[in-house]
Parts: C-alpha cells; sequence; structure tokens
C-alpha cells in the first residue's frame, strides 16, 4: 500500500524535474550565451560553460551613446511607457468597477459581469484586423495610444475580474462598521477597503504591465515607426540587422525578462499576503 | 441619548422576508434585549436601525427626528457587530480611535478615551497588537470598545459577549449593566443567553420568523408568554406543553387527556371557556408542578422518561399524553425511570393556550 503511494510521489517528483528542466534549460543557456564573444557562440561543439565570459554584450546595450544601446535602450523606455500607461489607466477603471461588481446589486449586473468576460473567450489574433481597422478609423494607428487602448481591452477584463474576487473577500461589514464610526460610503471605501485591497491591486497592476510588456502581434502591427517599437518587436527587428549576434540577442532578451521576473517575485509575496491577511470571525 | 422607534419596519430579500412589520419603541435609557432563534431577523433589524441596508417599509425614528433616508453617520449610533467587523490592518488602538477620529476630536481626548475605554475592557495591554494576533473572545472586547468609546445617541449590541468564557461574561456583563446606568444609555441588544437578557434588560423584545411576538419586561415575558412560541422559548428548561381538550359539564371545565380529566378553578375554567374550539394546550414550568407517587384528587398521571440531576435540582421528564412535562425536585428525593407518577399543577401558576391560534388564553 505505501509502496504504491511512494511510487507515486516518485513519479511526480520525476515529472517535476523534467518540467522544470523543460522549462530552465533555454534560460541557463540564454544567460550562457549571452556572456560569450560571438566567436564562442559559433563555435561546434558548443563550449558548455564560457572559457572567456565576458560583460561586453550588456554594456553594450545598455550605453546610450552605442548605437545599438541606443536603440534599445529606446525600446526598452517605449515598452516601460506603453505599459505602465496600461496598468494605470487600466487600474484606475477596475478598481472601482470591480468594486462596484461586488458590493451592489444593479440591474444588468449579471449580464454586464459575463460581457465583461465574454472577450477573454476569444484569442488576440481574432481582434486584430477590427481592432486595426478601428484604430485607422480613429487615427490612432502608428501611435502608442492605439497599443494602450488595445491592450486595456485585453487587461481590463481580467483585471475586474481578479480585483472583484478581492472585494469579495473583505467583509462587507468592515465598511458597514466604518459607516457608523462616521465615515461616508465614500471614506469607508477609501480609509478602510483601500488600504485591504492593496495587495489586490498591486497583484492585479503586475499582471497587466506583464501582459503588455510582453504583448507582440498588436505592437508589431499597429506601429511602424523604428522609433517607436517596443521591446518584444524591437528586438527582433533589431537583430534582424545584425542576424549573427546570438549573445547579443540573448543578452537583450535577458535584460528584457528582467523586470517580468522580478515583478512576478513581488507578485507572490503579495499573493500569500493578500491570502492570510485574517480580518473577521470566520 | 434618545428613544428609538421602530413603526412598521419590513425588510424583504426578494421572496424572503427577513423583517415583518415590526413596530416597537425604545425609550430614552433603556435596555431592550432582542431574542429569537436563528435566522429570525436580529442582525436584520439592527442594520435597519443603524441604516446599513435600506428599509422596504416603515418608519424608524431616533429621538423625534425620522431617521428613513439619513446616512449611518448621521444617525449617530454605535454598534457591536456579531462578527466582530474589527479594522485588519489597524492595531486595538487605532480600531478604537477610528470612530472619534471621524467625529473630529482632539488628539489628547481621543487618547484620553481610548485609554480610559481599554482601561474598563481590560484590554489596554493589547493596544499595540492587530486583530488577527487576539483571541475571539479579546477582539470581542475590541468591537465592544470601539462602540463604548463613543457617546452615541443609541448603542446597538449583536450579541457582543457570546465569544467570552463563563467567568469573563459575567464579569463583562456586571461591566455593561454598570455603564448603562451610568450614562442612561439606549441600548438593543441582541442576545442568545436569556440570562443575559432577563439579568440587564429593562424589556425583552422576542421575534421569530421575522415578526416581533413580544415586546415586555422580562418578568411579564417569562410569567405571562403572550403564545406558545414565546412560552417555549423564553426560559430554561422551557415551559412544558401539553395539547389537550376542553371538557365542559354544566357549570365545571376540567381539562381532559387520555383517561384522566383535571377540573379548572374558576379563574382558569373562563379563560378556557375563551378558546375558540376545545383544543386547549396547557403550560407550565417546572417549579409550579409537584410530583406525586400517588394519584390525589386533580392530578394528571404521567410515566417519568428520564432523571437529570444537575446538583440544585433535579429535573424529571415525565410522559404525560404523548407530550413531555418536565418538573423539578429537591436532589435528594429518589425517583427512577419507567415508574408512574402523579402531576400536580399549580392551577394559580398554570398557563393556557388556544390550540388553533397558539395565543395565551387570558381571562376577559
Ligand atoms: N443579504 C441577504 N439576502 C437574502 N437573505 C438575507 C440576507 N440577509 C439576511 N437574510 C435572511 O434574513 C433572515 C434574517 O437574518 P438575520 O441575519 O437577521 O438573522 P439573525 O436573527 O441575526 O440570526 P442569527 O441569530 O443566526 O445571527 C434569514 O432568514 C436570512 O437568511
Ligand atoms: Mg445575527
Amino acid at each position: 500500500m505505501s509502496g504504491r503511494v511512494d511510487g507515486w510521489r516518485w513519479a511526480g517528483r520525476v515529472f517535476l524535474v523534467l518540467i522544470l528542466l523543460f522549462t530552465a534549460v533555454p534560460m541557463v543557456w540564454m544567460l550562457l550565451t549571452s556572456i560569450k564573444s560571438q566567436f564562442a557562440a559559433m563555435q561546434y561543439p558548443p563550449q558548455w560553460w564560457p572559457k572567456e565570459p565576458t560583460l561586453q554584450n550588456y554594456t553594450k546595450l545598455l550605453d546610450p551613446t552605442n548605437p545599438v544601446g541606443n536603440d534599445f535602450l529606446r525600446y526598452m523606455w517605449n515598452s516601460f511607457y506603453v505599459s505602465l500607461a496600461t496598468t494605470v489607466l487600466g487600474v484606475a477603471v477596475a478598481v472601482p468597477a470591480a468594486y462596484a461588481f461586488s458590493r451592489f446589486r444593479f440591474p444588468g449586473r449579471t449580464f454586464l459581469f459575463f460581457a465583461v468576460l465574454l472577450r477573454n473567450m476569444f484569442p488576440a489574433v481574432v481582434f486584430l484586423m477590427p481592432l486595426f481597422i478601428l484604430m485607422r478609423w480613429l487615427g490612432l494607428v502608428g501611435t502608442h495610444g492605439s497599443l494602450i487602448l488595445t491592450y486595456l481591452t485585453f487587461g481590463l477584463p481580467l483585471s475586474i475580474w481578479l480585483l472583484k474576487g478581492f472585494y469579495d473577500n473583505i467583509p462587507i461589514q468592515l465598511e458597514q462598521a466604518a459607516r457608523i464610526d462616521g465615515a461616508t460610503r465614500f471614506q469607508a471605501f477609501l480609509l478602510i477597503v483601500m488600504p485591504l485591497s492593496v495587495p489586490g491591486i498591486l497583484a492585479t497592476s503586475i499582471f497587466s504591465f506583464i501582459g503588455a510588456w510582453n504583448e507582440y502581434v498588436y505592437a508589431a502591427t499597429f506601429l511602424n515607426r523604428q522609433d517607436q517599437l517596443t521591446l518584444p518587436v524591437g528586438i527582433q527587428r533589431f537583430f534582424a540587422e545584425f542576424a549573427t549576434d546570438w549573445p547579443g540577442l540573448m543578452a537583450a532578451t535577458f535584460l528584457m525578462s528582467v523586470p517580468v521576473v522580478v515583478l512576478f517575485l513581488v507578485l507572490q509575496r503579495y499573493f500569500v499576503r493578500a491570502l492570510t491577511e485574517g480580518a473577521v470571525k470566520s | 441619548m434618545a428613544k428609538v422607534a421602530l413603526e412598521n419596519v419590513v425588510k424583504t430579500y426578494g421572496p424572503v422576508t427577513a423583517v415583518g412589520d415590526v413596530s416597537f419603541t425604545v425609550q430614552d435609557g433603556e435596555f431592550v434585549a432582542l431574542v429569537g432563534p436563528s435566522g429570525c431577523g436580529k442582525t436584520t433589524t439592527l442594520n435597519l436601525i443603524a441604516g446599513l441596508i435600506p428599509m422596504s417599509g416603515g418608519n424608524i425614528r431616533i429621538g423625534d427626528k425620522l431617521v428613513n433616508d439619513l446616512d449611518p453617520k448621521d444617525r449617530d449610533i454605535a454598534m457591536v457587530f456579531q462578527n466582530y467587523a474589527l479594522y485588519p490592518n489597524k492595531t486595538v488602538a487605532k480600531n478604537l480611535a477610528f470612530p472619534l477620529q471621524m467625529r473630529r476630536l482632539s488628539k489628547d481626548e481621543i487618547l484620553r478615551k481610548v485609554t480610559e475605554t481599554a482601561r474598563v475592557l481590560d484590554i489596554t495591554h493589547l493596544l499595540e497588537r492587530k486583530p488577527r494576533e487576539l483571541s475571539g473572545g479579546q477582539q470581542q472586547r475590541v468591537a465592544l470598545g470601539r462602540a463604548l468609546v463613543r457617546d452615541p445617541r443609541a448603542f446597538l449590541m449583536d450579541e457582543p459577549l457570546s465569544n467570552l468564557d463563563a467567568k469573563l461574561r459575567v464579569q463583562m456583563r456586571t461591566e455593561l449593566k454598570r455603564f448603562h446606568q451610568d450614562l442612561k444609555a439606549t441600548i438593543i441588544y441582541v442576545t442568545h443567553d436569556q440570562l443575559e437578557a432577563v439579568t440587564m434588560a429593562d424589556k425583552m423584545a422576542v421575534m421569530n420568523g421575522g415578526t416581533l411576538q413580544q415586546y415586555d419586561s422580562p418578568k411579564n415575558v417569562f410569567d405571562h408568554p403572550v403564545n406558545t412560541f414565546v412560552a417555549s422559548f423564553v426560559g430554561s428548561p422551557a415551559m412544558s406543553l401539553v395539547p389537550l381538550r376542553r371538557v365542559v359539564d354544566g357549570d365545571t371545565v376540567a381539562l381532559a387527556g387520555n383517561g384522566w380529566q383535571m377540573p379548572l378553578s374558576p379563574a382558569n375554567a373562563r379563560k378556557a371557556l375563551g378558546a375558540k374550539s376545545d383544543k386547549l394546550i396547557l403550560g407550565a414550568r417546572h417549579s409550579t408542578i409537584a410530583l406525586h407517587d400517588t394519584p390525589h384528587a386533580g392530578t394528571v398521571p404521567g410515566r417519568v422518561y428520564t432523571v437529570e440531576p444537575t446538583g440544585d435540582v433535579t429535573f424529571v421528564q415525565v410522559h404525560v399524553d404523548g407530550a413531555i412535562v418536565i418538573a423539578s425536585l429537591a436532589p435528594d428525593v429518589p425517583v427512577r425511570s419507567d415508574t408512574n407518577v402523579w402531576l400536580g399543577f399549580d392551577q394559580t401558576r398554570m398557563h393556557l393556550f388556544d390550540g388553533e391560534t397558539q395565543m395565551a388564553l387570558t381571562q376577559t
């Protein structure tokens, strides 16, 4: 009996290790390649461990006086700007919307909520043409505004849905207590509910930031001017010109993934905090 | 402090009537205990008075002011929530200070009041802790403190002592009673503990299924329950109720069971004649029932079901006509299960209810 349980446990472990290798090996290879010289990277058989590790790929990318670095930093800034705008605008809309869905009973509430989620039932590409036509009609093609607007339409439903879950978990009695203690409805929200939903808002923001940061298809379609490109598109075009610079590509990819990884680590912490925050007698 | 008046208050949730047509007035400085089984609408009633949920109908007055459309903050009421509702991200001190801050008291005054309240409730050593670092009983005292720290027009308390241990509960009960007397506070107090209701309250409001059954002093509710629900709900152990028949023979009126009759006193006979039909319910509290081991005139035969010694008294459950009657005996009187006994009901203290309407029969 216990032998069989152990067998399953071991099978599970082996499976997990395989998955781990499957996800980690390419990343490790990316990191290793990024600190090789161009010559070492192309060697066959490959150098498993770089013989002469160098940070030159990174210094080049982060040096604004270098033409390559200049482009890279501009893409990074574009990505950052678009992602941040998406996040800030998204949260500004999602917070009141999620709160309303969570707390108020109004006619059409269920319908509206599912209408909001409906968007997420289709893959993003389905909307590429319609949105492109819409953006052209709005005169936004070729602007960052078109991307921000698009990412908002993708990110908002998820943000609202996530945040509603957080608000649902904040007992309504806390607001009631605050209102009895002399707060207006808005003060109760601001002084009691908001501080409690900070972990939720942070988690939602990070989700929406990462989503915008990584998006490729729309960025590739809506933008055309070289100096407007975001990182995912920029890196690709960039290295199409210098097609052979593998270490440079790997270094750029690594730099692009740093914010994502950092945000995920933060996210994890806040998720745990959000879940362990005890509020009332259960 | 102020009086609180409910007039035909109704609250429905779709098809569910949580509170149906409730009217009562709590006079200025009165302590009212709101009792009733779980789900009967006690919390909903408090929420309506506080203005936390909109009424479906009726009027609520605080003082002489109609408050139907007033925000909770403008009703100036303090409330202790059934589930405490402490602000989880604030320390105990800040929880207590919050209502005072919202009312823009000076820093000194806030500090003074918080310190004083914490002292009374014996939570001074907890002031810097967060609610989640407190035990249930400590949280409950903080919840009480957040209400007592204020000087509102009325207090609403939803089972504020339910989670304390027996000793602390008795102690807090005394404190609350003292507090009520000193401040002449208007208090509406929900409790499951009848002893709390009887010892502290000026009046008791008994609710069932969203409607108010009886609103009177604890003594009157206990001595003169208006219907079988109140009779069986108030008192521990509950009043025994036996469904019987009315037999009228010339001038004498009697209660009849299976093979026995109990002639009624003139006063009780007049009550019995007021019933709509021959179906009557006899009600008696354990202390008004005598047990005999031989039949006497006017006694009722029964068979002992269980004997429950509690120390001070021994409760004896007796089968009478298919119903259970609880009588009490001194602990040294011997009784055994499955023996025949005869019950003597004290006719001056027994109750008669109409078997159709379940309402108490009174002399007319
Ligand atoms: N938001 C709501 N939606 C629908 N029904 C509700 C709602 N709130 C309360 N009810 C119903 O109203 C009735 C009264 O509820 P209430 O909470 O007032 O009971 P209570 O007397 O406080 O019970 P307890 O002693 O268990 O606290 C219950 O039947 C409950 O199911
Ligand atoms: Mg309740």
